[in-house]
């Protein structure tokens, strides 16, 4: 049996992604799986390393090519950018990333394209410095954003749109959420340093731990048995402002994967919590979390803009509204949202943000609280979201947030992408009258 | 140790069913340790003896990060299958083409290994692929076979012609005048 190619695996993986994968199903569909560790490794990194800089590599590509690809050559497509990768960003000797992505156009049976891949690659090797100087000089391709979003940033953030872009290209930490039902924070940090893990104790999230290089959390007998979870201190800042305590009715309207869902229950273990999504598949990821932390609540797949098919009169005294949105603040950790948004997203997540936030404040008990959340970095999604709704809502005020991250606005409070290494999210609290 | 060289589809000799090995002996060794040489030099991560002309049931197979681990099995034999995996393969007798096919996900092996000791494993992911396809070579068949009629017409087409164009290209060129 011959050797297998990486490269063109990652290419296949990266068409499905333009025809709407998304990246991390992608690749578990994807046989990568069966690959040799490091092998499957490569796969990866070059999928998530391609989209983070794809608007970058087009330009480039589009520059070298004498005439364009045909439209029905997404994997040859993707074989040239996931070239251009390697060559400007990943330490593989070049020889070998030309020699490798070349041969893989045998593998994707287009033998007739190693010809052209072999030229591309190598005139890229040759004008490289050129290249490189003129860069800063077309803005989309220096900040490796599409243009549409890096104009909203611009717009929404005057200031400061430069070190978030450049956020955005980052490689995101790996950071844990303790259980503080099985372990303490110093516990873990103990047990993962002694597995050789380099690991110290988040800023802000009294449970976070953060990874300084990443590992396999199913690695650590750990995470199977429920001492720690994967994810990002920004998300673990929600249930301390939700403030859940024993006995309460909550409402974690937007759940799957259960994320936030299971840190609250960690947090007060006798909350009443009722999660929905309206993902079926996606609600089963909550159940495992649950189950693995050992941890309980009323599941349902449900649409949270829709009460009546699932409220049956309840009232909350907190409700969790973890809405749909662009995931602009997480675009280093899913750079696929580079390659999959379109501007015309953000309108429609505007829209279904707005309508659950009118669909569930009536659920609201009076003198409760509903903490309003996103991973976005836009002001339409964020604080002019919240805005609008304050002033539909006279029984409505927004409680400041006192904290020591994130930018305060009126209302509510943003982080930023990168900032203490946090994903970017926006956090409101909304009191009820 | 020696470079033996790899029969192409569509050679005949690729269709033998082989002969078990009767003995282990020291030309079964140097026999595995030159397929091992002729398998890493291809490159590849399997090679079987039909493959390389020898009408004989042994085949050598690395499938490790750093091709460091070489395995040696004889008259090997697959004695479970168990669920379904689809993965893009390539074959060292079918130089330049690559299809998905489907095999079993796991498989459990008995074989002996180079010292003619009994092996009895699991095999799952890429060996296990690897495993039945070389396996499939010493019954004299191909992974191609597992493609339609049309694609397998095409390749051999293919492979037809390019064995014709190295030919007449290894042929002494006319004087020049």
């Amino acid at each position: 049996m011959s050797r297998h190619s990486p490269r063109a695996l990652a290419a296949r993986v990266l068409a499905a992604v333009w025809q709407g994968a998304r990246l991390d199903e992608a690749l578990s569909k994807s046989a990568s799986g069966n690959f040799p560790l490091r092998d499957a490794a490569l796969v990866r990194e070059l999928c998530y390393g391609t989209l983070r800089f794809q608007p970058r590599l087009e330009y480039w590509l589009t520059g070298l090519l004498a005439r364009p690809l045909d439209a029905r050559e997404a994997e040859l497509h993707a074989l040239l950018l996931l070239g251009l990768y390697q060559l400007s960003e990943m330490r593989v000797a070049p020889h070998a990333a030309i020699g490798e992505t070349v041969e893989a156009c045998r593998h994707l049976s287009k033998p007739w394209a190693v010809q052209l891949a072999n030229a591309v690659l190598r005139r890229f090797q040759r004008e490289q410095a050129r290249l490189m100087t003129e860069l800063p000089q077309h803005e989309d391709a220096y900040y490796a954003h599409p243009r549409w979003l890096l104009e909203r940033i611009r717009a929404d953030w005057p200031d400061r749109w430069r070190e978030i872009l450049e956020a955005g290209n980052q490689r995101p930490p790996l950071t844990l959420r303790v259980n503080r039902l099985r372990r303490t924070r110093a516990a873990l940090l103990e047990e993962l340093a002694a597995a050789g893990i380099a690991v110290q104790p988040c800023e802000f999230s009294a449970d976070g731990v953060v990874a300084l290089e990443p590992f396999d959390v199913r690695t650590q007998p750990g995470f199977a048995a429920g001492h720690f979870s994967v994810q990002d201190e920004a998300a673990q800042l929600a249930a301390e402002l939700l403030e859940p305590r024993a006995g309460m009715r909550v409402l974690d309207a937007c759940a799957a994967p259960g994320g936030k869902t299971c840190h609250l229950l960690e947090c007060c273990p006798q909350a009443q919590v009722l999660a929905l999504d309206n993902d079926a598949e996606r609600v089963r990821k909550i159940h495992q979390n649950l189950q693995r932390l050992g941890l309980s609540a009323e599941v349902r797949v449900a649409d949270a803009t829709h009460p009546d098919t699932w409220g049956g009169g309840r009232s909350f005294e907190r409700i969790l509204l973890d809405a749909p949105c662009s995931a602009t603040g997480v675009i280093r950790r899913h750079p696929d949202i580079k390659a999959r948004r379109r501007s015309a997203a953000v309108s429609a997540s505007v829209a279904v943000q707005a309508r659950m936030l009118t669909a569930l404040w009536p659920l609201l008990a009076s003198g409760g609280k509903l903490l309003y959340v996103t991973c976005s970095l836009l002001v339409e999604e964020n604080a002019a979201q919240v805005d609008k709704f304050l002033a539909a809502h006279a029984d409505a005020r927004a409680l400041p947030i006192a904290a020591h991250w994130g930018v305060a606005l009126p209302p509510g409070r943003q982080i930023l992408a990168g900032e203490s290494r946090m994903d970017g999210f926006y956090y409101a609290c909304l009191h009820k009258a | 140790m020696a470079k033996l060289t790899i029969l192409h589809f569509p050679d005949p000799r690729l269709r033998t069913r082989a002969r078990p090995v009767l003995a282990m002996s020291a030309e079964v060794q140097r026999l595995a340790a030159d397929m091992l040489e002729t398998m890493y030099s291809a490159p590849g991560i399997g090679l079987a003896a039909t493959q390389v002309g020898v009408d004989q049931r042994l085949i050598v197979v690395d499938v490790s990060e750093k091709g460091n681990e070489p395995r040696v099995f004889i008259n090997p034999e697959i004695l479970a299958r168990a669920g379904t995996e689809t993965m893009q393969e390539g074959c060292l007798s079918v130089p330049g083409v690559f299809e998905e096919v489907e095999r079993a996900a796991s498989v459990r092996v008995r074989a002996l290994d180079g010292n003619g000791q009994t092996l009895e494993f699991d095999a799952d992911g890429l060996l296990a692929v690897c495993i039945q396809h070389e396996i499939d070579h010493l019954n004299g068949k191909l992974f191609v076979d597992y493609l339609s009629e049309l694609k397998r017409r095409r390749i051999r087409k293919k492979l037809e012609k390019e064995q014709h164009a190295a030919r007449s290209a290894s042929r002494p060129a006319a004087p020049a005048i």
